[in-house]
């Protein structure tokens, strides 16, 4: 039964969130804290989960969303583009030292840089009054392989530590999260799971082909458009709290949809949710194998989740095919 | 060429549309079809068959003409509202999608915001998918696939089906079966049906076939008004000879 599934992975993914708070390089005992641990969770354990759980729904969310309007399983959030312009322009202002916000510098660079690639690959996905996938994947590889050829070309002319904070943005650096950009990226990210879920029919038929969607009666380059920014959003508020996290937003879909099905009502919120708490596990490991060094939490998700998601795909039929 | 007797549900006027503008593919072309009627569309590829489909279901507008559903201008109903009127089904040579049989018909629900009286098994029943409500669509022969999709529109309830190629790419049995599920279909819960097809034996099946060419209509009527020898040379460019089975049937035959 999905159903039992479903809550099964729900309750699995709420554990999870709650567990890595006191689990780490030193765990904490929830039922007796000494005002020295108080402190620690809820001045950086707790932020720093709940930094990784909306990068990780944002991650699961538009990973679903974007397979479903490109039609294509090896879709991601990053194909789009739209992670390397932000890399790209909060690398910029990391190797120039330009923080002109203070803590916000690079947040805020990282999510002007893509939300302008947003729209620069939206125009250039713009045909004929719509937005046509082929176009609009098409342009976010381009776009990627010029900004990651910016990006190298900037670290390689680079300080030393200018490059080495870069590529551990890069990799997803959640070190320095707090409560202060949590507001932003909550609300960003909660708008877009939003218009993504309650469009969730509408990706449901899009996906069958968009004369389906026509006769269902969706307005189909509406219902494209709202979708692609609700990614655009997501994908944007992700990349500016903690960097880019490979393998999410690639495979929770996949193997979130080996326990749920393909349907979208259930998909997205679920992706999201395993995402997150995902990224929420990933991250502890991350900071507690070879602590006091922390790995970036993106090599974490990649080296656990890739084995599974392998071990799933020989086990069971991937995309129902 | 309007139906004598039944109202007319659907009806295109002088429509044109090009997908390059200077030069027509469907061009001036006018019919119409009544309630309850089950008209086979037939022509060589690239004829204008899927065109006037997608036209007649409003997803290409047409540069000249009207067309009306109902009385009413096409484009003036609302998505939601049209798709409870009119239902579309695009030939399907490449759904690959990761639902089970019993989600895709689900879908026939989504112009509702209140579900109408049928219900999702009582559909998967007519078209006889109910052991395989579970399966996903990917385990499906070509045949079940479509009578998944058939499903889907009986629980859309339109009253109206405009079918391309129901029957591209399958064997004799399904033909057969998709062929008497849609008479069915049109006999028992009087749906009109508008179907494209290649098969010029099957199109003898039909009680109105409508031969076009180049975007424009041949002939329109009853099968053997319409498959003539003649017209069926001028359709599809190459001369076939029309025989007649001991009960009766007409079939063509062909010279290697």
């Amino acid at each position: 039964m999905s159903a039992i599934k479903v809550v099964i992975l729900v309750c699995i993914s709420v554990l999870i969130f709650f567990l890595t708070l006191f689990l780490g390089p030193a765990v904490i005992n929830p039922f007796n804290l000494t005002p020295m641990e108080k402190e620690i969770l809820l001045s950086i354990r707790l932020p720093r989960a709940v930094v990784a759980a909306l990068m990780g729904m944002a991650l699961g969310a538009s990973g679903t969303v974007l397979q479903g309007i490109l039609k294509n399983p090896l879709a991601d959030p990053y194909i789009l583009g739209i992670s390397g312009g932000a890399a790209l322009a909060a690398s910029f202002g990391m190797v120039s030292g330009a923080y002109l916000f203070g803590a916000f510098s690079i947040p805020l660079t990282a999510f002007i840089g893509a939300v302008a690639v947003s729209v620069l690959v939206g125009a250039f996905g713009w045909k004929h009054g719509r937005l046509l996938p082929e176009r609009l994947l098409l342009a976010g590889i381009g776009l990627g392989f010029l900004f990651s050829a910016g990006l190298m070309l900037l670290i390689s002319v680079s300080s030393h530590e200018g490059s080495r904070r870069a590529m551990l943005w890069i990799f997803g650096d959640l070190s320095s999260a707090d409560w202060s950009l949590i507001p932003f990226g909550l609300a960003f990210i909660a708008t877009g799971i939003f218009i993504s879920a309650s469009r969730a029919k509408a990706l449901n038929a899009l996906m069958l082909g968009d004369e389906f969607a026509h006769s269902l009666g969706f307005s189909v380059h509406r219902e494209r458009l709202f979708l692609f920014a609700a990614v655009s959003l997501m994908t944007a508020a992700s990349v500016s709290l903690g960097g880019t996290i490979g393998f999410i937003g690639l495979l929770i879909p996949h193997i979130v949809r080996f326990f749920t099905g393909g349907d979208n009502r259930i998909l997205i919120p679920v992706s999201a949710l395993c995402g997150g708490a995902f990224l929420c596990f990933a991250d502890m490991i991350g900071r507690s194998v070879l602590s006091p060094m922390e790995i970036p939490s993106g090599i974490i998700t990649a080296i656990i989740g890739a084995p599974y998601f392998l071990y799933l795909l020989r086990r069971k039929d991937v995309l129902g095919s | 060429m309007s139906s004598d007797h039944k109202q007319t549900i659907l009806e295109l006027n002088n429509v044109g549309f090009g997908y390059d503008r200077s030069k027509p593919f469907i061009d001036h072309l006018s019919f119409s079809i009544g309630d309850g009627e089950y008209i086979g569309l037939l022509g060589a590829n690239g004829s204008g068959k899927s065109t006037l489909l997608r036209l007649a279901s409003g997803i290409l507008k047409p540069t000249e003409g009207s067309i009306t559903l109902w009385g009413k201008h096409l484009p003036s109903y609302n998505n939601k509202d049209r798709a409870k009127l009119l239902s579309y089904l695009p030939q399907m040579l490449d759904v690959n999608v990761p639902f089970t049989v019993r989600e895709i018909v689900s879908m026939g629900l989504y112009p509702y915001d209140i579900p109408p009286e049928m219900k999702i098994d009582e559909a998967l029943e007519i078209v006889g998918l109910k052991e395989k409500a579970a399966s996903s669509l990917a385990t499906l022969s070509g045949g079940e696939k479509r009578r998944a999709f058939i499903a889907m529109t009986l629980l859309q309830g339109a009253g109206l089906l405009l079918l391309d190629e129901p029957l591209a790419n399958l064997d004799i049995k399904y033909r057969i079966e998709i062929q008497r599920l849609l008479k069915k279909l049109q006999e028992t819960k009087n749906i009109s049906i508008i179907m494209a097809l290649h098969d010029i034996n099957a199109a003898f099946h039909f009680e109105k076939v409508m031969l076009i060419k180049d975007g424009s209509i041949l002939g329109i009527g009853k099968p053997e008004e319409v498959l003539t020898a003649a017209l069926l040379k001028e359709a599809f460019d190459v001369p076939v000879e029309l025989q007649k089975t001991s009960s009766g049937g007409t079939y063509i035959r062909y010279e290697m």
